[in-house]
């Protein structure tokens, strides 16, 4: 999996860049010219509902008067709006959290409209009033505004700081979105003491990055209560680093995509380490993959309670592992009952809200808790296991190098029996143990224990899907022409085949297909096996009868409903790669007695492709005899992940695929 | 103070009736006729609302529901939304498992307060109260009770004990509490019983009460969901809020009251006042003047949803929208009609309840019934009806949103109920013309033109007025219904001028392997851009009649030249149907060089009872068929 992080550290930045000439935008709050309104001399996708002119970003720390260091970001934005698809821009809404004890604050908002009219800049300002506080939870709260007197052509302007007293969350900067972006610049000043590791990804390039050092003051005021204030003063150099990208592409969501956020130009910020100088001790914070598993391992609100007794849990797990022969017995007789009993509030957390017990009792929690649960709950009876945190596609990457574990948002098991490891999720009530849902085969995740903390790769390139379908028609005495169908499913589609039994039913399942196959054809004998055994996948079976209307010619398709209609990749170009979730490989076979009376006037012409040679193939295979009329179909992919450049051929392969399913047979009535 | 005291005690006697206690809820008490079908069963359901003066009123609510599996889940959750005007003195609930036993009971703290913000608003002063046990170990009952206050008496519940598909009830009951001299007005639907009425000293109670109702199910293009089921619906006499006082038994009455909430926010500043006069003095013609203001209007202004101010119902003054150039469908409304009054011209802010498939009002029970405003200005001989909340559509045309409906009129003199433009199946016209050519390869190029009218042109509309060039692009790429296609070129020209509005297309359309090829024989299905997909599952239970509301005429011609060497193996029939659901002709030619087709769909609209389902199944599923039948064209030897 081609994680594309490169990595930069600051200091070593500030070293070699010092002293490059600087390239600054002369852009200011309140100051649009008619000039502006121009934007002939930029060259952009002319098809943009709206163009970011500028997008600049500021953090500094400041000493604040809780003893403590503050960070200040600062952030200077003008849009132009182009068409009124892009009127959304106006409407602005800034996250601000507090946690009880830390806030962040906003301060100094705000925000103006400029129209220009009879060749003159008329400004609309945004007023107090028309600010909103949009409290969503007990933590955040959002301030939402729009910009009064937009119309498409408006340029937009909005200015804001945040002060927050979360130092350690340096924030992000992106310098990519969906609208395209002429100027993006992010600076931060970092005091000597803080070290940070900067991760950079995408793949547009810095126009400017810069490094240097700066005059830096920080007073920090610890109110003494009854007594004098405990005040400490800072005078030294801080680094402050720069960074600028020109004419930066929208980025636009596309099928078989993870998530953009893998994709998107962006600079994050981890607390490496602080160290007053280079006498003092070296406070670690981020450290590497064995402190953060045993900091897990130690914490209250992820693996503190899998090594306690949690007697609590004696009485039931006797009854549930009663008669239990063997441990692998016991481990599904677990697994089953997490699933079965617990229902999942939230399926993206990587640390507990509530404590084991407290899930326990009330049969519910997120998804740390289920799994974590199931993991004390196969300790607690003598089996192996432990969690694996993991980060779901739709999140994004994850960081293989530094424990990053803001990037993880997702807790599995990881048990084992003799010498075997299961991958348990019991978080999905139709999931089959030892089977995990699609969205975590996302590349790395980390098992977390004492000894080991190793990397587990889940790739969607390793997971299959495979699928058989058998159709077979033959003559029955009366001369009817009457088809047996079968299909076994992959097990991602048993699994949502299964979801949408659930919410129909097994009858309604099959009424589609006959509403599907409409009134000329009846189906009967409808099955569907291993519906209940979640760890297999399905299979479904009918018989149907064709009606014989005894016409010249007969045409039909010997894919049936199976075949592929549409190409699933319709854009003609492609940015960035083709995620799909699992390796696919669909073969379908056909076989047919001619009707009595009628010949074989053609067939289609067999063929078999590669996919950029051994990536994947496609074969459609003919067969006829005298009676008889056989065909095969397999589609197979070796790989789910494609780059763009291999984009254009995998196109063409679906492409190929449609065309080839499309044909027909062709029968003749005998003279 | 007597009075609340025996309203107090009134109220406590009958709780204590209804607290049965634990182990009722057994599943093994539910009768097996309310388990056919149901995912959920509502074991009991007891509505206590009393209008307490003419300000205040308060509701008590208690229900108990069986869980019976997964897909009965989402009922369990439990929302309550308040906000300055109502407050939520009290939530309690209990968890209760299959026989009756109960788990336990909602904690505070495990009550959620969420945003009332809608995604589609900036701001709504709603906020909303959630809770879930997320138990689920089927089957389980969980018990509410709740306790409202009201600071205001305009909005009265709806007793609907049957609110969802696949819900069997076995109790429930309503009762209303006013004061003696109240004129409680309520409409019954599916329910033939008088409520029981019993008089107390100073207070009025009136009991509705119903058991035993199997679950249903909808179906395809049934009635209003209220039609279906046992429903009564409440309405205020006399009312208030926030200062402000109305009466609602005549719709004169509430559209006092509404005009009452608007009146003397129609002050325009002085520059306005005189680009009003700069734009409309020169003009002779009303109807011009009006659509000069309208442009006027659409260009200066946009849709921005601020839910404040009298529970959402008072707009925002001209002047707010006059300064921020944006504002909700009641202060655009606003504003225009003040635009229009200082050119001296009357126009009328009209209620009405909007949505492609909107239920519709009950016309003889004047309440609140309406979710959006709209503008008609009366002139000699017709109306021009302003939607003030688009920046496009041209001046006297009503959408699908919100045509062939009831909507409240309102002006000094109160409100009075008429119905918008209705467009039919003359109006609702589209018309098709495709030229192109197949090659050996089954390759399509074509020029596509089209001509889409009223409500068959809206959501073309919207996209070519709002989106960019290149959204368009993205959009006409990806909503054709070919297997792999391409639009080379798009042009869009609107008539606006036309009443209702026309918009004319032209695609420029290729489609590689259109037609299958199989050795000698090309497949070709004339239909390329316009085929139904409806096809109905049988269902020889059909409970309901069938409403079908859209009327509509498309007209498609497509004329393709086929590459030469070929005959024509096999092709279509023609066809003709006509049935009381429409009218459906096609026909196939095919020349040396050419496939020539005709088609033509009209759909009607009606009521028809449930024993026409089979019909409308057979007719739809005909035109499925007719639809994708193909052309086999042959290589000559």
């Amino acid at each position: 999996m081609p994680i594309k992080l490169k990595l930069l550290l600051l200091a070593v930045l500030f070293a070699g860049l010092q002293g490059i000439a600087q390239d600054k935008l002369n852009i200011k709050f309140g100051k649009v010219s008619p000039e502006d309104f121009d934007l002939s001399k930029h060259s952009f996708d002319t098809g943009a509902s709206a163009v970011i002119i500028a997008d600049i970003g500021n953090t500094a720390f400041e000493g604040n008067n809780k003893g403590s260091l503050s960070l200040l970001f600062k952030r200077f934005e003008r849009i132009k709006i182009l068409t009124k698809d892009a009127f959304e821009a106006a409407n602005q809404s800034i996250i601000v959290y507090n946690d009880g004890y830390s806030e962040e604050k906003l301060l100094d908002l705000k925000a103006s409209t400029y129209n220009l009219e009879n060749g003159k800049v008329v400004e609309t300002k945004l007023d107090d009033k028309s600010i909103f506080t949009d409290k969503i939870t007990k933590y955040e709260s959002r301030k939402k505004f729009t910009l009064p007197g937009v119309k498409a052509g408006s340029i937009i302007e909005i200015s804001y700081s945040v002060r927050s007293d979360f130092y350690r969350h340096l924030r992000a900067w992106n310098f990519q979105g969906e609208y395209p972006c002429f100027w993006s610049e992010y600076e931060v000043t970092i005091p000597p003491f803080y070290h940070y590791v900067a991760l950079n990804q995408g793949d547009q390039n810095f126009s400017i990055s810069t490094s240097k050092q700066v005059g830096a003051n920080y007073t920090l005021r610890e109110p003494g209560g009854t007594g004098r204030d405990d005040i400490v003063n800072f005078n030294g150099t801080a680094t402050a680093s720069r960074w600028v990208m020109k004419d930066v592409p929208a980025l636009k969501q596309e099928p078989y995509t993870t998530t953009l956020r893998n994709h998107i130009s962006r600079i994050e910020f981890q607390l490496h380490y602080f160290q007053f100088d280079e006498t003092s001790e070296r406070h670690d914070y981020m450290g590497n993959w064995f402190i953060a598993s045993e900091k897990l391992l130690d914490n209250e609100n992820f693996g503190k309670a899998l090594d306690e007794d949690n007697h609590w849990m004696s009485e039931d797990l006797r009854s549930i592992t009663s008669g239990c022969k063997s441990s692998l017995e016991k481990m599904k007789k677990i697994y089953a009952y997490v699933r079965d009993n617990f229902t999942c509030t939230d399926h993206d957390a990587l640390y507990t809200d509530n404590s084991l017990k407290t899930a326990f009792k009330k049969k519910n929690g997120n998804v740390a808790e289920i799994n974590l649960l199931l993991t004390a709950m196969l300790r607690h009876e003598k089996i192996e296991a432990d969690p694996i945190v993991l980060s779901t596609r739709d999140n994004g990457y994850a960081s293989e190098t530094y424990p990053l574990m803001e990037r993880f948002n997702y807790v599995i098991c990881a048990a084992k029996d003799s010498d075997r490891t299961y991958y348990l999720d019991a978080s999905e009530p139709l999931l089959g143990f030892d089977h995990l849902p699609v969205d975590c085969y996302n590349g790395m995740a980390r098992m977390i224990n004492k000894e080991k903390p190793y990397v587990k790769y889940f790739d969607s390139d390793s997971l299959k899907e495979q699928k058989m379908t058998q159709v077979l028609i033959i003559n029955d005495e009366k001369g009817h022409s009457v088809g047996s169908f079968q299909s076994l499913l992959g097990y991602d589609e048993s699994y949502d085949l299964r979801e949408r039994i659930r919410k129909k039913s097994t009858g309604a399942i099959f009424s589609d297909i006959q509403t599907n196959f409409g009134s000329d054809v009846k189906i009967e004998n409808t099955a569907i096996d291993s519906l209940n055994k979640l760890e297999e996948p399905i299979k479904i079976s009918y018989d149907f009868t064709l009606k014989n209307e005894g016409d010249e010619m007969i045409y039909f398709n010997p894919m049936m409903s199976e075949g592929y209609k549409d190409n699933p990749f319709k854009s003609a170009v492609r940015k960035y790669p083709v995620e799909m979730p699992y390796c696919m490989d669909e073969l379908y076979t056909f076989s047919m007695e001619i009707p009595n009376g009628y010949t074989v006037e053609e067939v289609p012409k067999s063929a078999r492709v590669a996919l950029n040679e051994n990536q994947g193939m496609f074969e459609y295979l003919v067969q006829k005899s005298d009676d008889k009329v056989m065909m095969r179909s397999r589609i197979r992919l070796n790989k789910a992940y494609f780059p763009p450049e291999e984009y254009n051929s995998l196109r063409d392969f679906f492409g190929y695929i449609v065309k080839k399913q499309s044909e027909q047979v062709v029968l003749k009535k005998k003279k | 103070m007597i009075k609340n005291l025996i309203i107090f005690l009134f109220f406590s006697v009958s709780i204590m009736r209804l607290y049965a206690g634990n182990g009722d809820y057994a599943v093994s008490n539910i009768p097996a006729a309310l388990l056919k079908n149901a995912n959920v069963v509502k074991r009991m359901e007891e509505i206590k609302f009393e209008i307490v003066d003419i300000g205040k009123a308060k509701e008590y609510y208690k229900y108990a529901i069986t869980i019976l599996n997964e897909n009965g889940d989402k009922a369990a959750k439990f929302y309550e939304s308040y906000d300055k005007l109502r407050s939520i003195e009290s939530i309690d609930a209990v968890l209760y498992d299959g026989n009756g036993k109960k788990i336990k009971s909602l904690k505070k703290s495990d009550i959620e307060d969420l945003s009332g913000t809608s995604q589609e608003s900036l701001i709504e002063s709603e906020r909303i109260k959630f809770h879930d046990f997320y138990y689920k170990v089927y089957p389980y009952t969980v018990e509410y009770e709740v306790a409202i206050k009201f600071n205001y008496t305009m909005f009265f519940p709806i007793w609907e004990p049957q609110d969802k598909e696949h819900l069997s009830v076995e109790e429930s009951k309503m009762t209303v509490i006013c004061p003696q001299d109240y004129k409680l007005r309520y409409k019954a639907f599916n329910f033939s019983k008088q409520p029981l009425e019993a008089s107390q000293k100073s207070a009025l109670s009136y009991t509705w009460e119903i058991a035993n109702l199997p679950a249903i199910e909808s179906e395809y293009a049934s009635p209003d969901w209220y039609e279906l089921v046992p429903t009564v619906m409440l309405g205020p006499n006399e009312f208030q809020v926030e200062g402000y006082k109305g009466t609602m038994d005549t719709w004169k009455d509430f559209g006092k009251f509404i005009y009452s909430l608007k009146v003397g926010r129609d002050e325009l500043p002085d520059d306005i006042k005189q680009k009003v006069h700069q734009m409309t003095d020169g003009l002779s013609d009303q109807k011009q003047k009006v659509s000069r203001l309208y442009e006027f209007l659409q260009q200066n202004t946009r849709y921005v949803s601020v839910q404040l101010g009298i529970g959402g119902w008072q707009p925002f003054d001209a002047k707010y929208v006059a300064s921020k150039k944006y504002g909700d469908c009641k202060a655009l409304t606003n504003y225009m009609y003040s635009l229009l009054k200082e050119a001296g011209i009357k126009s009328c802010y009209t209620l009405i309840r909007a949505g492609q498939n909107a239920s519709s009002i009950v016309s003889d029970f004047p309440s609140q019934q309406f979710n959006h405003v709209i503008l008609c200005v009366p002139l000699s001989k017709d109306s021009i009806w302003l939607e003030c909340t688009s920046q496009s559509l041209p001046a006297g045309y009503l959408s699908g949103f919100t045509a062939n409906r009831y909507a409240l009129m309102i002006d000094e003199s109160g409100g009075t109920l008429v119905r918008t433009p209705k467009y039919g199946l003359k109006e609702n016209l589209q018309e098709r013309k495709i030229v192109g050519a197949i090659n050996d390869e089954g390759d399509l190029s074509s020029t596509v033109k089209t001509k889409y009218k009223a409500i068959q042109q809206d959501e073309l509309e919207s996209m070519i007025n709002y989106l960019s060039k290149d959204k368009i692009m993205e959009q006409l790429k990806k909503e054709i219904d070919l297997p792999t296609y391409d639009v080379v070129k798009f042009d869009y020209k609107e008539e606006k001028d036309v009443s209702p509005p026309v918009i004319d297309e032209t695609l420029e359309l290729t489609a590689s392997n259109y037609a299958q090829v199989s050795g000698r024989r090309l497949f070709v299905n004339p239909n390329i851009l316009n085929k139904t997909y409806r096809k109905l599952k049988e269902d020889p239970d059909r409970k309901y009649g069938i409403e079908l509301t859209l009327e509509y005429r498309d007209i498609d011609t497509v004329e393709l030249n086929i590459p030469s060497g070929y005959k024509a193996e096999s092709i279509p029939p023609d066809i003709k149907y006509e049935t009381k659901f429409g009218k459906y002709t096609s026909t196939t030619k095919v020349t040396d060089d050419k496939i020539i087709y005709v088609r033509q769909n009209e759909k009607y609209s009606g009521n028809f009872p449930a024993s026409d389902y089979p019909e409308l199944a057979k007719y739809y599923e005909q035109l499925y068929k007719a639809d994708r039948s193909k052309v086999v064209l042959v290589k000559k030897e």
